[in-house]
Order: C-alpha cells, then structure tokens, then sequence
C-alpha cells in the first residue's frame, strides 16, 4: 500500500483521459460516478497510507526521467507523514467537491468537461504533494496553476470569468518565476533537485548563508503567488468567478494552501536564515490584518470568503515565519475543512437563491434552509475560533507560536485579525440567515446530493482539533524523527480566555449592526467616508498595478512597436533598397546595345593597363 | 627603329577600327571597322616576325591563318546582317537592344 | 542500413517523379501523392531514431562517396558525398520527417496549381533533410541554398497578398546570409584543403595543428570565419536585428509553408549555430559567449513586448518565434551540457509547438478568412475541439510543466545559471511576459462572448483534428519523458563540451 503510493495520483488522470475521451456524449450521471469513484479510491488508498506512514523521511520512490551529462534527474514519489496527511486532505475533500458538484453544476452544457477539469486538478494536486524533488514539485505546482486558470475560466464565455482567469494565472507565474529560479539556485549550490537533499546540505552547513536566505525567499516569493500573500493577492478574490465548488477545492481547501505547504516543505532551509522567517512571518501577519478589513464591508458573499481565505493563509505564513511548523499545518487542515464546509454552504445558498450572490438581497433562509443553516453557522463558528471547533485549537496555537517566538507585532496584528475574522463571517452569517429575506421571488430547494458532503465537512470542522487537543497528539507524529521541533509547550492560561473573548466580541458586534441593530453600520461609516471607500475598493490595489505596470508595459510595448517597423525594418528597407538601387544602376548598363558594352570592356581594359603600368611605376 | 613605324600604323589602325565599333551606327561599318582591327593586328603580327627578338616565318603563318578566319567571320557576318535586316529592316546597331535587361 | 542518411534525404524525390507524371488537372491525386510521397522518409527517419545506437559516441550511418576534385595550385582538393547521422542531428531528422508530412496534410487549403506546389514541397524536404545529414560542408551549402530556392517560390507564390515582395525580402536576406557562409566555407578550404567536417574536427581539435595556425596568422582568419557563420547563421535563427524578414514571411506564406519555416528552416540557424559554431570553434565560442547570451537576451525580451501589442495572431506567434530562439541562444551561451541540451530541446519543441499554432491558423483562416485577433472571439462555443487544441499548444508555448517547451526552457536557463546567474535571472522575466502575450492571443481568440458574424462556423474535421492530435501527442510525449530524445544526445553533447573545456 505504502510502496504502491504513486498509483494514487494516477487514478484521477485516469478518469481525467476517460472523461476527455468519453466527452459530451455520456450523461452527466456518467461522467460524476466516474469521476466521483477514481477519487474516492485515491481517498480510500490515502487513508490506508496515513495508517502505515512511518516517521522520519518516510518512502521513497523514482524513476530517471532525463539524464543530463553526468547527473539524472529523476521522477517519483515521496511519501512522510506530512505528504500523508496532505495527501488525505487533499483527496478527502476533492472527493466531497465531486459528489457536491453533481448537485452544483446540474444542466451545464459542458458538465464532463467541468468533472475532467477536477480529475486533472486532484491529479496535479496529489503529484504535488507526494513530489520528492524541487523540480516535479515545480512540474505539479504549474500544472495546478493551470488547472485553476482552466475551472475559473470555466464560463469562458463571461468576460469577467476570462479576466479573472487570466489575472490569475500571470499573478501566480510571477511568483512562480521565484521558485523556478530557486529550483535552479538550489541545484547549483547543493547539487542535487531532492528536497531532502537540499535540506541535509543545508543544515550540514555547505551552502552559504546569504545564498540560503536567497533560495528561501525565492521559494517564499512562489508561495505568496499560489497561496495569495500581499502583494500578489489581488487573483484570488477574482478567481471566485469559477464555479463555487472549484472555489471550495481549489481556492479554498487545496491549490491555495500548496504555497504553505511548499513553506513547511522546505521548512529548515527558512530555519536556517533568520531573515527568511522575518519576511515570512511579516509578510503572512499583514496580509492576515490586509484581507481581514477588506473582508469587512464587501458585498458578495463568495468575495468575503475569499478574503478571509487570503486572510487565514496569511495567518498559516505568520505562524510559520514564527517557527510555528505544527501550527502552520494544523491550522492548514483545519482551514481546508471548514473553509470548504463555507464554500459549500455558499454555493448551496446560492443555488437556493436562483445564483444571486449580493448579501444584501438575502436574507431570512434561516427558517426555510435549516440545514444549511446549521452547517453554516458550524463553519462560522470554527474560522472565529470558539470553542470546541477545530479553529479555536489551530488559532489558538498559531498565536501561540508567535508569542512564544517573541513576536509581539505579529501576535497583536493576529488577535486584532481575529477580531475582524469573527466579526465579518458574523456579519456574513446574519445577512444571509437572520431578518427578513430582501430578494426577489422565492428561494428554491437544495438537492440531497449537495446537503451531505457538507454534513462531513462540518463533522471534521468540528472534530478535527481534537487531533491536536489534548496532549499534542498531531504535532508528535507529525515532527517524529525529522529534527523540527514539535511544539511549543503549554500555553499561558490567559491566551484561549483571550481569544474566545475576542472572537465573542466581533460576533457581539455584528449582532448588534445586523440582528439588534442597535449600532448603526452607516454611521460609522459616515464617520470616516473615505476610510470605507478604501476597503471597498480594496485599498486600490488593482488600480496601482493597472497604472504603475500594466499601463506602462502596454506603452512599452507599443512604443517598441513602433520602433519595429520604423527603425529596425527601416533598417532592412535600406538594405533592400541599397541592393535595389545598385541593381537598377546595373540594369541601366544593359541596355542591350553591344557597342556601349564594348566601349565598358574597352574603358576595363585602358583601366587596366593604366593600373599594371602605374604599378611597375612605384 | 623600323618596327615602330609599323606598330604605330598598327595602332592607328587599331584605334580608327575601334572608333569605328564603338560610334558607327551601320552595322555595315561597323563590320569594315572590325576588319581594320583585326588587319592592325596582322600588321603587327607580321612586323614582329620580321623585326622582333626572334624573328621567324611563324608570325606571317598566323597572319595568314587570321586572314583567313577574317575572310570567313565577314562573310558570317555579313549573312547575319542580312537575317537581321529581313526580320527588322533595319542595319541601324542601336535599333538591335534586344540584350537588354 | 549504413545508407540510411541518403536514403531518407532523397525518399521525396520518388515523389517528385511520380508527381510529373500525373496530369495537372487531377488536383486529387496529385494531393494524395504529394502526402504519400513524404511517408517513405518519415518511415525511414523513424527507423533511424530506432536504430540510433545511444550508446555511442560519434557520427552513426556514415558513408562517403568521392565526388570531385578540384585542382588547385598543383594540388588536388578531394570533395566527398559524404553523409552521417549523430546525437545532435538525428532529434532533427525525426521531427522534420513529423512535421513534413503534417505540413503536407496542411497543404490540402492549398487550392491552386498544386502540382507545382508539391514538387517544391518536395524539394524542399530533400534539402531540409540534406542540411541535417550532410557531413561535408559544400554539401550541406548545397543543400542549404535548396532549401532557399524552393521556401521562395513557395512563398511568392501560394502565399497572401503580399506574397512576391516578401519572397523577394526573404531571398535578400537568406541570400546575404548564405553569401556569408559561402565566405566562411571558402576560408576554411583555402586553411584546411578540405571540408569534410571529419577532417575539419580533427585540426580544429588538434591543439599542435592550431597552434602551428596561429603562430602564421590564421587566427583572425578563423575569427573572420566564426563571425561569419555567426551572422550566416544568426539571420536564419534570427537573432535581434535580423528578424524582420521572419515576421513578413510569418505573416504571408502559407501555413502550411509556415509550419515547415518556423518549425525546421529556423532550426537551421540553431543547428547550424551548434554544429559550426560550438562544434568546430570552440575557442571563439567560449569568447564570444556573453554576446551570445546578451544577444539572446534581448532577443527574449523584445520578442515577448512586441508580440503583445501584435494586432494579428500570426505576427503574435512571429514574435513569440523571435523570443524562443533567444533561449536557444542563452542554451548555447552557457557553456555546459545543460544550456546546449536545452537549445537542442527548445529547437525540437519549439518546432512541434510552432507546427501545431500554425496548423491551427490554417484551419482558423480556413474558417473564419481573418486572423485578426480583434475579429475573433469567443471560438470556443462554435469550435470547442479547434479551441481545445489551440489551448493545449497555447499552453506548450508558455512553457507549461508536461509540455516540452518547459523541459527546454529549464534546462537552458538551468545551464545559463552555472555561468551567468544575472542574465538568466533577467531572463526568467521572459517566462512571465510569455504568460502574458500568450494568453492574450488564446483568450481573446477563443474566450469571451461570440465576435459579431461567427456563428456559423464549424469545428474541426477528422482530417484536421488528427494531425493536431499527433503534435500534441510528442509535445505531451517530450513534456512528459524528455529521454525520449535526451539521451540519443547525451553522448555528443557531452564530447562537443569536453572539447571545450580541454
């Protein structure tokens, strides 16, 4: 089972070749079995592998995949108990997503094709994850990104659909850049593409300490790409353009998390340079507090998600960059349940509500989607952290972490997010279920097919922090023979009392504003216009790129355009036309009459004759 | 010296044929011009063989053959001019560009 | 079997006399020859690539045929027929068999006076497959101005509108470059009495024969030489300033021609680049590299900006051409076994992808009569299968992981960061602005809403959707098990970089 690891990603390409070779003609009954029973098998594979997974660096597997002079690189797979894990959760909730999707997508016209897309993604996805070296885990990482680019342009017809795709895979090939260069870096100065190759030179000390922090920040660089890190973010909160199930699995639970994921990775080449952990951890606690305010007052429902999603990666980074390695994966798992569980619940409301997705014409499903109700509310509960969700535990460790690193910033920055966190999944929570529905018409069923996978997601969301709590069961197993650090110890007593009472705060709030309505939202917002238009407007980050790089290339561009033609082909035309004149002159000699060519060879001939004389002269 | 008499006869003679070929619009002229030449250059030939480093009867063999060859490329030449002046009417040599590029 | 090399370079002349024996007027069957006609060769090259034994260095299937003398100054200058197959031509050989014979397919848009245009077609394979196999250099110039004559004529006349001026510009240009050469072939005749590149490779690698060269001045003479082929070379490839010509015949010619220009006559200047650059000079290369990489650099980056403001699909690709070769160039210029496998990678992959856009241009044009990207749109609702595809090689051009484009991409930047960390790090820029034009040209061609008057368009037909299927099937094949081609050149790579490092 374990040595076998590697079919498991291949059960999902299998059904991706034969949902692309069966195509339009099978039914979408058809296609969502296929699909559904590939992944569910790579599920049940994954479970099987968790069970047995040693320690330490676990099984390896390879194949050589292209010889180069005198070194070969290689392909194959490896898994330790963090690549298990991943490879459970990924799996896991794919297979949710597809049973999900049957509900979702329903009467789409090109519903195979959407199901062939997610069995690529979930195969790319599950290579990435078992990836022994730098360079198949660059190969899989690409192919994820695309993948995503292909499900958010799945409407292609849509232009915002086609913008935001295409937004979002340059975003994250800028980031990717970084890596690509890292890979390479990592080659030239360790020697080897392995991933714990490159770690056991690393911490033997055979690379240089600024060349370390370079890869490390490289890497980093790919991470903020994929994972939406402030300054590359601005792709995630478009890409809810696609499907909302694809939002659920891939920019919600799995592709996302991967920038994390490629941190934890890779994790002692950041232990090793002091200014790699700052970056991470800086850069992950402000973009924890960045996407939480915008979060505040957007108006669609699958946008806060997003920004709570770019918002809780945020808050994985910080506590990684604060040496938070178990805390940084747990909150990861935690966040990959119940942020799927939210998407989900997003998209059942939005089949309820006839694909309307503006907060503000919802309202009062509370009474007629129980269900959903509840299993929404699950979800609100676990992200705000209140206890005995899985989201109190993981937040509570990833503050923990940066307080015990000595963080005070970053551990301020990521209380006040939580604030923000409770109180916009709140305000979400009440707009959609509490008062009196403001839409038109009248709120459709909720398929059976789509209830369901929700109900697991929330049972885990609900569960899965009792993997960690008590007696730090899940950081032990996982840090068991790999040198990092299993955790932090206890935590001071006032730290959960803290965050449970801020967390109650943001949700006090948003009741007063929205249920009681005892607080006015519009006067705070009169009382600082200016400050609202910049969370609504996302503090015109969109706007600064489109002006300071887009703008500019596209004049470069055009300006090089013109440069083309006028000079360099100006260039060739008078080479052209240089040739062309010396063959009119010599035409002009042709002109057929045998005395001037004659006269010609007769004036050649003086001249030579003048030249061989001239030179017996000097 | 004697045989610079004839090479300067030879060499008016050569330059009055090549003004000839060059200028003279009937192709008629042009051919007597081109005999010029060519007897100039029997003329020196022949002055060669009689006053020149080595003097012999080869070079009066050759002006004999040349003359000979003369005699046979005026006729050519002459029957030529008469194909051209049936297709063209015209003996004129700057009315023949047919060569031209 | 030790004919092999001849065999395939001569194969499409069969078809070129059965093609004159067929009426002009019997369009059908003269299409059907012309396609069949390229089958023996492909067959053949594929036999070699089966029977190409990688564990061996050096030329394989060699065999040589005296063929003249020439007498000079008392002695006698011996010219051989002489040809050869090793790890650097024979990744060549198979895809320009492949390519051919899909370019043939191509070529049934063509509507008029297709007797003519298949024996050109023909020609110009011979000559194509000649430039790969010839192991002497006045037979490879042969071969190499075939292939000059034969692409004119193909371009001025079955191309669009300004197919004559193009062909003219192209001849101009290719003309220069072949005069280059010639200069350069006749410098190392009148050093070495010979062109047998055998004969050449040992003086050249001869470190007493060359010092004995240099101590009597020859050494700005095979500088004078190395430039030449250089240039020669760099306006086949093209390289930086020399590209225009390439554009115009990009836009103009058909695309069936189109799939033949940009796949295989531009690998011709890499080939060449390697063979008679790297290969032969050494010294001067080793030099000359950071020129080389500078230029390649530039030739990255001002492809890739100018091919996102290009208003017609087939400049865009043009351009995207343009920024490709400079990654053979920076290949070449890193000086390692990595760099060169990548320019040899990029020169295979690049092919099959350019093959594969231009395939789809013709369909495209086929249906639509524009290439206009701003009169498209929305395709992939009237041609999801056509759309598809031309996603898939949109794809293989950004350079995406599964795909050969990357593979090539890698390994060059892979070499190039052993030995010029800054301009290769500069040059990943590329990788981004890659995404950029590419995508462009792809979503708004095929994505987006339905342009005004294309409802009626029809998607793809077996016969066209079957020969893009098979380029996507060795870009995939390549992307996936780059060995498939990396380790027939393992061996000779490996030798060409000893040599210089010794």
């Amino acid at each position: 089972m374990l040595a076998n690891a590697w079919v498991i990603p291949l059960l999902p390409l299998a059904a991706f070749v034969l949902l692309l070779a069966g195509g339009r003609r099978w039914k979408e009954g058809v296609a969502a079995w296929v699909g559904s029973i590939a992944v569910l098998a790579a599920c049940v594979w994954s479970l099987g592998v968790l069970a047995v997974v040693p320690g330490g660096t676990g099984r390896k597997m390879e194949i050589p995949w292209l010889s180069l002079g005198d070194t070969v690189i290689t392909m194959g797979m490896e898994v330790n108990r963090l690549n298990a894990l991943m490879l459970l959760i990924v799996s896991l909730v794919s297979f949710l997503v597809h049973v999900y999707s049957r509900g979702y997508m329903r009467g789409d016209e090109r519903f195979s094709v959407f199901y062939a897309y997610l069995a690529l993604f979930t195969f790319s996805m599950l290579g990435l994850v078992i990836s022994p070296n730098l360079l198949q885990f660059y190969i899989f990482w690409e192919l994820v990104g695309v993948c995503s680019f292909l499900l958010i342009g799945y409407w292609y017809y849509k232009p915002e659909a086609k913008a935001a795709a295409k937004k979002a895979f340059i975003l994250t090939r800028i980031g990717d850049v970084g890596l690509f260069i890292a890979v390479i870096l990592a080659f030239w100065h360790t020697g080897t593409l392995e991933i714990s190759g490159v770690i056991q030179a690393v911490q033997d000390g055979k690379v240089e300490a600024g060349i370390v922090t370079l890869i490390a920040l490289l890497i980093f660089a790919g991470a903020v790409g994929k994972s939406g890190q402030f300054p590359l973010h601005t792709w995630l909160p478009d890409a809810m353009e696609g499907p909302t199930p694809v939002s659920a699995l891939i920019h919600a639970a799995t592709m996302v998390a991967a920038g994390v994921y490629l941190v934890a990775r890779t994790f002692p080449l950041f232990e090793a340079s002091p200014v790699a952990m700052d970056t991470v951890a800086y850069v992950g606690a402000f973009t924890a507090l960045f996407a939480a305010s915008i979060g505040l007052v957007q108006n669609d429902i699958k946008r806060v998600l997003a920004y709570s999603t770019v918002s809780q990666l945020g808050y994985m980074m910080l506590a990684l960059g604060s040496a938070g390695y178990t805390a940084g994966v747990f909150h990861l798992m935690t966040h990959a349940f119940f942020k799927a569980l939210l998407f989900l619940g997003a998209g059942a409301v939005i089949v309820a509500l006839h694909h309307e997705q503006d907060i503000r014409r919802m309202g009062g499903l509370w009474n007629r989607h129980k269900g959903a109700g509840v299993l929404f509310l699950i979800g609100c509960l676990a992200i705000s952290g209140i206890p005995p969700f899985s989201g109190f535990f993981s937040k509570e460790e990833v503050l923990l972490s940066a307080w015990q690193d000595g963080r005070w910033g970053v551990f301020a920055v990521g209380v006040l997010a939580s604030f923000f966190t409770a109180f916009y999944m709140f305000r979400l929570f009440f707009l959609v279920f509490a008062g009196e529905y403001r839409g038109k018409g009248q709120p459709g069923p909720v398929s059976s097919g789509m209830m369901w996978p929700m109900g697991v997601l929330a049972a885990l969301a609900l569960l899965a922090g009792f993997a960690e709590f008590p007696g730090g069961w899940l950081s032990h197993w996982l840090t068991e023979e790999t040198g990092i650090p299993a955790g932090h110890g206890s935590a001071p007593v006032w730290l959960p009392l803290l965050t449970v009472s801020i967390a109650a705060a943001g949700i006090a709030l948003a009741w007063g504003m929205y249920v009681k309505q005892s607080v006015s939202p519009e006067q705070w917002r009169a009382r600082a216009p200016w400050g609202y238009r910049v969370l609504l407007h996302k503090y015109y980050v969109d706007e600064g790129y489109a002006a300071v790089i887009a703008l500019p290339y596209k004049g470069l561009s055009i300006f090089l355009r013109g440069f083309d033609r006028y000079v360099v082909e100006g260039l060739v035309r008078l080479a052209t036309a240089a040739v062309q004149t010396a063959a009119r002159v010599s035409t002009r000699l042709q002109n057929g009459q045998v005395q001037t060519y004659a006269l010609i060879s007769v004036i050649g001939l003086v001249l030579l004759m003048i030249g061989l004389a001239a030179g017996r002269l000097f | 010296m004697p045989v610079t008499s004839y090479l300067a006869l030879g060499a008016i003679l050569f330059s009055i044929g090549l003004y000839g070929v060059l200028t003279k619009r009937n192709a008629v002229i042009v051919l007597f011009s081109i005999e010029l030449m060519l007897n100039a250059a029997n003329l020196n030939l022949v002055a060669f063989s009689k006053f020149g480093l080595h003097p012999s009867q080869v070079g009066q063999v050759f002006s004999l053959f040349s003359i000979t060859v003369a005699a046979a490329e005026a006729a050519i030449g002459i029957a030529i001019l008469f194909a051209l002046y049936r297709n063209r009417g015209t003996v004129e040599a700057d009315r023949m560009n047919s060569l031209k590029g | 079997m030790e004919m092999l090399p001849s065999w395939i370079t001569w194969a499409p002349l069969l078809g070129v006399l059965v093609l004159l024996w067929i009426p002009r007027e019997r369009t059908a069957a003269i299409r059907w020859v012309g396609v069949l006609a390229t089958l023996p060769s492909l067959v053949l090259s594929l036999l070699l690539y089966v029977s190409f034994d990688t564990g061996k260095d050096g030329v394989q299937f060699a065999h040589s045929l005296h063929w003249f003398y020439l007498p000079v100054l008392g002695e006698k200058w011996d010219f051989q027929y002489s040809m050869g197959v090793d790890g650097l031509s024979m990744p060549l050989v198979a895809i320009t068999g492949v390519i051919v014979t899909l370019a043939a397919l191509a070529s049934l848009y063509i509507r008029q006076r297709q007797k003519g245009y298949f024996l050109l077609f023909l020609l110009l394979e011979v000559g194509m497959m000649g430039v790969f196999l010839a192991r002497n250099l006045f037979l490879f110039f042969l071969f190499f101005e075939i292939t000059l004559v034969a692409a004119f004529f193909l371009i001025g006349i079955w191309g669009y509108v300004n197919r004559e001026k193009t062909a003219i510009q192209f001849l101009l240009y290719n003309g220069l470059g072949s005069a280059c050469m010639l200069l350069a072939f006749m410098g190392l005749l009148i050093l070495f009495r010979s062109l047998e590149l055998s004969r050449l490779h040992e003086v050249m690698h001869h470190s007493g024969a060359l010092a004995q060269l240099s101590q009597s001045g020859g050494d700005t003479l095979l500088w004078g030489i190395f430039i030449a082929l250089v240039i020669a070379f760099g306006i086949k490839l093209p390289i930086f300033p020399f590209h225009t010509w390439m554009l115009r015949v990009h836009a103009e010619a058909p695309p069936a021609v189109v799939m033949i220009h940009s796949g295989v006559l531009l690998k011709m200047g890499a080939y060449g680049l390697i063979r008679f650059g790297v290969e032969l000079f050494p010294v001067q290369t080793q030099a000359a590299a950071g020129v080389l990489a500078w230029l390649g650099l530039v030739n990255i980056l001002y492809g890739a900006v100018l091919a996102f403001s290009q208003r017609d699909l087939k400049r865009v690709l043009a351009y995207s051409s343009v920024s490709h070769m400079g990654i053979i160039l920076l290949g070449i210029a890193s000086l390692n076994v990595y760099g060169l496998q990548g320019a040899v990678f990029q020169s295979v992959s690049h092919g099959f992808i350019s093959a594969l856009l231009f395939y789809f241009i013709a369909a495209l044009y086929e249906r639509t009569g524009t290439t206009q990207i701003d009169q498209l749109g929305g395709l992939a609702k009237q041609m999801p299968v056509l759309s598809g595809i031309f996603l898939a090689g949109g794809m293989a051009l950004l350079g995406l992981p599964g795909m050969s484009g990357f593979v090539s991409e890698f390994l060059a930047f892979l070499g190039l960061f052993e030995t010029r960390p800054w301009v290769a790090a500069t040059g990943t820029l590329g990788l981004i602005l890659a995404a950029v034009y590419t995508l462009r040209a792809v979503m708004q061609t095929t994505f987006g809403p339905l342009h005004a008057g294309r409802e009626r368009v029809k998607d793809s037909r077996w016969t066209e959707a079957v020969p893009m299927l098979v380029l996507l099937f060795f870009i995939v094949l390549i992307g996936v098990y780059p060995d498939v081609i990396g380790k027939p050149m393992q061996l000779t790579l490996q030798t060409i970089i000893s040599r210089m490092g010794g």
